[in-house]
């Protein structure tokens, strides 16, 4: 018969306990790590550099905003182990509905309601056809990317042109950081409140930890996985909002790098790619001003050399592997990752 | 909801990051003043936008800048990746502010007026290379101070620049032509003009009109709504639009199945509103198609005009940038060229054409890095001291071979 009273670990297990707890301790810390180290070097570097550290600093949060709106919409989707390869083509359909809109009605909010509209319609769309097929998401979402794309150019053809423009003189008045901070921190707390303190976070991560015990337990799969993607489509939306403000030329190729950059962000910030428990709702800030703070100082630091760009990307990937390698650390080689 | 240590941690980086921008941006332009202030007999450091980085033409105005007059004034060019799109456009511009860039030199066109506005709020001067802004765009900005102005080819220019090409070839006697648009559907407006150049110049025969249009205005105003080349909105007795092909889309495959349909069509002449053997040269070789191409001078140029593909350019010299990094070194030494009313410059400059290896060699061998025509000698006296506009619109307005090399 076991013994159910708990007796103190024996030294050398005990030892190995606390190192596992360690390690796990360093995993989760690493992105925040990653973030502070690439601050103080930001900082050192432009010092050194005599850069305008005012104007960078700006320039961070207007390189980041979008991606990590976006990134913390998508988190709720990648917590269930899902994935959405359509929130760059996502954003831009509703970039252009939102221009489109605002050029008809010149009204800032009709222009606000059509980007979000457009952008949790398709992304209800891509969930709702992958439950009424049964399929994976991400199957779907490949299929939204190339439906997405044709979108994009039918828009654009509306202005007999290659460009949908939005009066800059408008665009400038609230691209602004008063705006992007306001809709960032609303979005963000919105889903930090959600992911952290409702059900729908805890049932998240148990899809994504283990969608066969999440099922028998009586978790509504589908219903979960709309909510997520209303979510995802809200913070796309605003994401689609913000980019007519800071980009209101708006062409085929805007927002291309976005769906991309999400992700990237996402695992900077220490987000498992597999979703699951580890799952944690401020990987995609942590992940997107690491983003910034790195690609900011690599361009103080090689703006003037030739080759600059090229190592500067060489430099971000050895970074990217470097703070992932340690945020794994803590569970790599284990039987179930998640 | 449970407060982990990485929680507080990322809570505090954030709120760090918000108050830091906070306290700073009060001091933006403030140091921006400063920074624009004379130059101190320091390095001045010009950053360049560019949207081609690869292109032989983009490489010599940039071999010009970096090796010719990076050896010979004290300046320290810094070049941005290639940008594809406003977004990038606007990236680029921040870093480079970021930076303290002293001046901006663009090469980039996606969206003029949202740079000029950063460059003017951010006290840094810029100036337009190799292109004009439209009479809109001019008007807008002409009185910013920061904003140096446009040297290059003016969209009156470009129009004479498409209409010369076609006519050249109409007179010549050729009637089967195919059109290249280029920028058109972006909007690019020398494209537009070039191409509304081109059909004007068709439409001098009795017969033939574009969108029922004959006049160079009213073609223009048929491309602008359209904001393509319909090839059946052509109507002659005489010639013949055989196709149309248009933007740079290499990899789309329907792009590649209209580039063949347009080769196939056997056009007499490709009449190209740029970069058309870069795009065309591959297609062609082996043909009796001939390019006509509003362009650059350059060796891969050269080959093509050697090899008999390319048979006539209005090109681009390699140096004919020098006179707008003249005006920028000068505003920001704190000696501007402003024009009357105290305007920013808008000052023509345009090509020069060879039909044939032998000019084209000519213009090539007079125009170097290592020689250029607009060398050290020809551009100091306009820097670093009160020039009048007058005498500096002069020396820009003698831009023809004969004029700066003959």
């Amino acid at each position: 018969m076991h013994d159910l009273i708990q007796r103190p670990l024996p030294g050398a297990q005990k030892r190995r306990a606390e190192r596992a707890s360690g390690r796990e301790t360093l995993a989760a810390l690493a992105p925040l790590g990653g973030l502070i180290a690439l601050s103080i070097a930001f900082v050192l570097i432009g010092s050194a550099r005599g850069i305008n550290m005012a104007y960078s600093v700006e320039t961070l949060v207007n390189q980041s905003v979008i991606i990590v709106i976006i990134a913390t919409g998508a988190i709720f989707i990648f917590a269930m182990g899902s994935f959405d390869i359509s929130l760059g083509a996502s954003t831009l359909v509703a970039a252009m509905v939102g221009g489109l809109t605002y050029n008809a009605t010149e009204s800032l909010w009709a222009m606000l309601l059509a980007c979000v509209a457009t952008a949790v319609t398709a992304s209800l769309i891509s969930a709702a056809l992958a439950a009424i097929f049964d399929l994976p998401v991400f199957v779907t979402t490949v299929a939204m990317l190339s439906v997405l794309g044709a979108v994009a150019v039918a828009l654009v053809q509306t202005t007999g042109g290659a460009q949908i423009r939005v009066d800059s003189a408008f665009a400038r008045s609230y691209d602004t950081l008063t705006v992007k901070f306001v809709v960032a921190a609303v979005f963000i707390v919105l889903c930090v409140f959600l992911f952290s303190v409702t059900r729908l976070g805890r049932v998240e991560k148990l899809i994504g930890g283990n969608p066969v015990t999440a099922r028998l337990t009586g978790i509504p799969m589908k219903k979960t996985a709309l909510a997520a993607f209303a979510i995802a489509g809200l913070g796309v939306g605003l994401g689609a909002f913000l980019t007519v403000l800071r980009t209101p030329t708006l062409t085929t190729s805007t927002a291309g790098d976005i769906g991309m950059n999400v992700l990237v962000a996402m695992v900077f910030g220490g987000m498992p790619i597999s979703g699951g428990p580890r799952t944690r709702i401020y990987a995609a800030l942590v992940g997107g001003l690491s983003m910034a703070v790195l690609n900011q100082t690599m361009t103080t630091l090689l703006a003037s050399t030739s080759a600059g760009n090229g190592i500067a990307q060489v430099v971000r990937a050895v970074f990217f592997l470097a703070v992932v390698w340690v945020a794994t650390s803590g569970h790599r080689g284990r039987l179930l990752p998640r | 909801m449970k407060i982990t240590r990485s929680t507080t941690l990322a809570a505090l980086a954030a709120l760090g990051l918000t108050l830091g921008t906070a306290a700073c941006s009060s001091g933006t332009a403030a140091e921006n003043d400063t920074a624009a202030a004379g130059t101190g007999g320091e390095t001045v450091k010009m950053c360049v936008l560019v949207s081609d980085a690869t292109s032989s033409e983009a490489l010599g105005f940039k071999d010009y800048y970096t090796q010719y007059i990076q050896q010979n004034f004290d300046v320290e060019f810094v070049y941005s990746e290639e940008l594809a799109d406003a977004d990038a456009e606007k990236r680029a511009m921040e870093s480079f502010i970021a930076n303290n860039c002293r001046a901006i030199i663009s090469f980039a066109s996606a969206d003029r007026p949202a740079q000029i506005e950063m460059a003017e709020s951010a006290g840094i001067y810029y100036s337009v290379a190799t292109g004009t802004l439209t009479d809109e765009q001019y008007e807008m900005f002409k009185d910013y101070q920061y904003y140096v102005g446009a040297i290059g080819p003016s969209l009156d220019v470009e129009l004479q620049a498409g209409y010369d090409m076609a006519k050249h070839f109409v007179d010549e006697g050729d009637t089967r032509f195919a059109i290249y648009g280029a920028g058109i559907p972006y909007y690019i407006d020398m494209h537009i003009y070039r191409t509304a150049g081109m059909l004007a110049a068709l439409a001098e025969d009795p017969s033939t009109t574009y969108g029922g249009a004959k006049e160079f205005g009213d073609i223009l105003g048929v491309i602008m709504r359209d904001g393509t080349i319909k090839v059946d909105q052509f109507a002659s007795d005489v010639y013949e639009l055989t196709g149309y092909q248009e933007v740079w889309d290499f990899d789309d495959s329907a792009w590649q199945a209209n580039l063949a349909a347009v080769v196939s069509s056997k056009p007499d002449v490709i009449l190209a509103a740029g970069t058309g053997f870069a795009v065309f040269g591959a297609a062609v070789s082996g043909t009796d198609i001939a390019i006509g191409d509003i362009d650059a001078y350059t060796d891969e140029n050269a080959k093509a005009m050697e090899a008999g593909s390319l048979s006539y350019l209005a090109g681009k010299f390699t140096s004919s940038t020098g006179p707008i990094f003249a005006a920028t070194l000068s505003a920001v030494q704190g000696h501007p060229i402003r024009g009357e009313g105290d305007t920013a410059l808008a000052l023509e400059q345009g090509y020069w054409v060879a039909t044939s290896i032998d000019q084209f060699n000519e213009f090539l061998a007079a125009d170097t890095i290592e020689s250029p025509v607009y060398d050290q000698a020809a551009l100091e006296p306009f820097i670093g001291t009160d020039v009048s506009y007058d005498d500096f619109a002069a020396f820009v307005s003698k831009y023809s071979f004969d004029e700066l090399a003959g």
